[in-house]
């Protein structure tokens, strides 16, 4: 049973693409205002988790509930409005080619909020600014580098406060010094306004920086091996599995 | 100062004797809320907050906005939160955003010059595809050619239905406007005449055209700009391929090959389309036979082979040239594909005017 702080509820998840489960019986619950990272080598599932723990995807098996709402049961306008309280950065950004970096960020705001035209340009540049894109926001998408693109993205996911915010590689492709504050906005983002951050990486010292837990997705069990503090990944007495791609991680 | 209540946002402003203005703010700031404005002169302000209630990003952006180009601002009585929310944005920014506005001579300057560059790409583009051809004549070019059945089959076997229905509506309204004129001067059978020739040395070969832009042209601009899109033209120079030579060659072959046949299927059609309604109104089908044989010429099937040549490589051309130079987002994409089919139904129009003139003068 989740409680009311329970942001985000996994019961016996079975995930995958099709009707072929990649990754099954994942269990957790995370409370508000925490940071969960999910880890785990490439093409295990982390992507596919986040898509089903956001409501983007039906989950093949299990329950998945966001804010107290189970997605796949919800009618279209609970679904709807679970939603708009979440945001999500996609691993390519998929920011809206035909639309520049601030109309992208004030493109959610146009359409859910009743702010004049000023205002909604001035939430935009401030959350541009926030991923420090104060320089770029007339651009195009196409006129950007993929970090800048990323960065746009966050700006976009982060448009209207969301509670929940899933960040699919955040740091993807970014400097130290931009992936730096990009950990800082995220830690500030749950410090000022509590939101609730599940993000995949692989950067461990970004996790270790930012997340309060982390969870290890395992592709030869096909299920999730670990949920802990991202520090007790590194004991020596940890599941050997996510210990070793922690530690391997932190030396290269 | 625009102080409303103590449950919404407010802001008022004072200046204090050393020419500081202060800005004091409170209530409950919200993004579904209307927030307060407020002019802020000098080059020094402070801020302080009393009774603040909850906040959400709606108060440090409005921060922000606000104040980023004052010199000195001092928000040392804020809260700390709403003070790092402020100065992380602040750390983040280098530059001022640019001005999106410019004003009518700039637009007419920036017109101008797109236009330019817009003939000059064209005519670089006309210019590569020649070469392309050429190099693929003497085997140096790197074309896909496994790419030439599909393309030979949607451009030319997907099309015969369209081209068919067309081609028929085309004789039959032919014939039956015809008929109605030469009725009056008791030349019925001529209508034969005027529907063969017609369709023999124009109509097939436009009306195919024009089809190739709607349905070929568009369906090129769409995939090129779509690959321009997601960077696999790029990749395709990356390993050292031109994207002109590897993707638009055979489909430029294709349609030059497709669209002489389509045009002679949909003239024979067309002529048919005309039997309908001539047979119908004061003609036998023998009569109607006899003159078709004996109007139509090897000449007047040349001169619509000729022109249906010329019309299938511009429908083709039109489609690659606005998908390689489509802009890279969805709209791009869209914008590419309109373009490609009013370029080709223009280059076709002018074409054909061009050797309506010339086989004219060519006595042809």
């Amino acid at each position: 049973m989740s409680t009311k702080e329970d942001i985000l509820v996994s019961e016996n998840l079975s995930i995958g693409h099709g009707s072929k489960a990649i990754m099954d019986r994942i269990n957790f619950r995370l409370t508000a205002g925490k940071i969960l990272a999910v880890v785990g080598p490439s093409g295990c599932g982390k992507s596919t988790l986040m898509r089903a723990l956001s409501g983007l995807d039906e989950p093949l098996a299990g329950k998945s509930m966001l804010m107290g709402v189970d997605l796949a049961l919800a009618d279209q306008a609970l679904r709807e409005a679970t939603l708009r309280r979440l945001g999500f950065l996609f691993q390519g950004a998929a920011l809206f080619s035909s639309l520049t970096l601030r109309e992208n960020v004030e493109m959610p705001m146009r359409e859910f909020l009743r702010a004049p035209k000023r205002e909604i340009r001035q939430l935009a540049e401030y959350k541009l600014a926030l991923v420090g894109l104060a320089d770029a926001m007339e651009k195009l998408p196409s006129e950007i580098s993929g970090g800048m693109m990323k960065r746009a993205g966050i700006a976009r996911a982060m448009a209207l406060d969301p509670e929940i915010i899933f960040l699919d590689e955040p740091s993807a492709g970014l400097d130290p010094v931009t992936s730096g504050r990009i950990d800082e906005l995220i830690l500030k983002l749950r410090e000022s306004f509590g939101t609730t951050i599940v993000l995949v990486s692989h950067e461990v010292p970004s996790i270790l920086r930012t997340a309060d837990f982390c969870v290890y997705l395992d592709p030869d069990t096909g299920t999730m091996s670990a949920y802990a503090p991202p520090r007790d990944f590194l004991r020596p007495d940890f599941t050997p599995k996510a210990h070793a791609f922690f530690t391997q991680a932190c030396l290269t | 100062m625009s102080q409303t209540s103590k449950s919404t946002s407010w802001a008022r402003t004072e200046v204090l004797a050393d020419g500081t203005a202060l800005v004091t703010l409170g209530g409950v700031w919200s993004l579904h809320e209307e927030l307060p404005d407020i002019i802020v002169k000098g080059d020094k302000v402070r801020v302080r907050a009393e009774d603040l209630g909850g906040f959400d990003s709606s108060l440090p952006s409005w921060l922000y906005g606000n104040f980023k180009n004052i010199r000195h601002i001092d928000l040392a009585a804020l809260p700390p939160r709403l003070q790092a929310l402020v100065q992380l944005a602040e750390k983040a920014s280098v530059n001022e955003s640019p001005s999106a506005d410019i004003n009518v001579l700039e637009r007419f300057g920036n017109w101008g010059v797109d236009s330019s560059s817009s003939w000059s790409r064209a005519f670089d583009h006309i210019g590569n595809t020649a070469l392309g051809f050429i190099r693929s004549v003497f085997g140096r070019a790197k074309v896909n050619w496994s790419d030439l059945p599909l393309q030979l089959q949607t451009a030319g076997v997907d099309a015969l239905p369209i081209v068919a229905l067309l081609g028929f509506l085309t004789g039959l309204i032919m014939a039956y406007v015809g008929l109605i004129q030469l009725r009056q001067l008791g030349a019925t059978v001529y209508v034969a005449n005027l529907v063969s020739l017609a369709m023999t040395r124009e109509m097939g070969a436009l009306m195919t055209g024009i089809i190739a832009c709607g349905r070929t042209s568009t369906s090129f601009a769409s995939q090129l700009g779509s690959m321009n899109l997601s960077q696999e033209t790029d990749a395709l120079r990356a390993l050292g391929l031109n994207p002109i030579e590897y993707l638009a060659i055979p489909r430029i072959i294709a349609v030059t090959l497709m669209i002489p046949l389509l045009s002679l299927f949909a003239t024979f059609i067309g002529v048919l389309g005309g039997m309908v309604v001539a047979c119908a109104g004061d003609l036998s089908v023998e009569q109607y036979l006899t003159q078709v044989i004996l109007a139509i010429t090897f000449k007047s099937f040349l001169v619509g082979f000729i022109k249906s040549i010329a019309f299938g490589f511009i429908a083709a051309w039109a489609g690659c040239y606005r998908g390689s130079v489509a802009h890279r987002s969805a709209l791009g994409v869209g914008e590419a594909a309109t373009s490609a089919a009013v370029l080709g139904i223009t280059l076709i129009v002018i074409a054909d005017a061009i050797f309506a003139v010339l086989f004219n003068l060519f006595k042809f």
